[in-house]
């Protein structure tokens, strides 16, 4: 579900379908989504952005349907230089993501778990600092992990 | 009190309306209201609102019509940032549509 593999730092992107395409490279070099799943991704992200002012920065979850992907991961890319997402739910609001949290979801609902973990961890400004101001691959792997799947806090 | 039924919609119709949808039913919950989400993309929401009853939309995606239904954008709810406004202005609706006192 989550791989250090799957996280970049300093991602270096000329815009939002470039992001795409750089997080969605890896996810499809590890197996994880179907050939068609960058394509399907960026297509989507024209139609329906996913750019969302969070309280502590702007971020985007470009992701798209289950049939393009093998089975659920997330890629996280900590842009070198925000690019411009559209907002979710409008044609013309323009944010800057300074965090990508690139969904590859098999299935919503066994995954629903997961899906409001990482909803917390987009409501929580100060994690999202972290994530955004950690030192590397590693250090953001271990936040997502204990966030988002639970591990390593005793509490679940 | 009868159930609340919520139509959640978003591009794909899976990833984000789940989130929402888990989300709202969560809220309603807190608040003593039992609710039920069920997810759609735009173009089948017809389809869903001519075969059952619902008595709020909540959209992460533009919507091509509210069905004559109370419809809110639901973007607020996964950044957290709005959360309370959509539970305000669904209440309002719901009591306006005599579904809650």
């Amino acid at each position: 579900m989550i791989s250090e593999n799957h996280i970049i730092k300093d991602l270096e992107c000329k815009d939002s379908q470039d992001a795409i395409e750089k997080l969605g490279t890896l996810l499809y070099n590890s197996g994880v989504v179907k050939e068609t799943y960058v394509s399907a991704v960026k297509e989507r992200e024209k139609i329906y952005p996913t750019g969302l002012p969070a309280d502590a920065f702007d971020i985007a979850i470009p992701h798209t349907d289950s049939i393009h992907v093998n089975s659920s991961a997330i890629a996280v890319g900590v842009l070198k230089k925000p690019v411009e997402f559209t907002q979710m739910g409008s044609n013309d609001i323009v944010l800057h993501p300074q965090v990508i949290f690139m969904l590859a979801i098999n299935d919503p609902h066994e995954q629903i778990n997961i899906l409001k973990r990482l909803m917390s961890l987009f409501q929580n400004k100060e994690l999202l600092e972290s994530v955004k101001n950690a030192e590397g691959t590693k250090e953001i792997y271990e936040i997502l992990n204990k966030n988002i799947l639970g591990n390593g806090d005793g509490n679940d | 009190m009868e159930m609340i039924k919520i139509l959640s919609v978003c591009g794909s119709g899976v990833v984000t309306s789940s989130m929402v949808a888990n989300k709202l039913v969560e809220l309603f919950e807190e608040k003593g209201i039992e609710a039920e989400a069920v997810e759609s993309n735009p173009s089948e929401m017809e389809n869903y609102i001519s075969r059952d009853k619902y008595d709020l939309i909540a959209y992460a995606s533009p919507i091509p019509d509210n069905f004559g239904l109370p419809a809110f954008s639901a973007m607020g709810l996964i950044t957290g940032m709005g959360e309370e406004e959509f539970m305000e202005e669904a209440l309002n609706a719901l009591r306006k549509s005599g579904k809650i006192e």
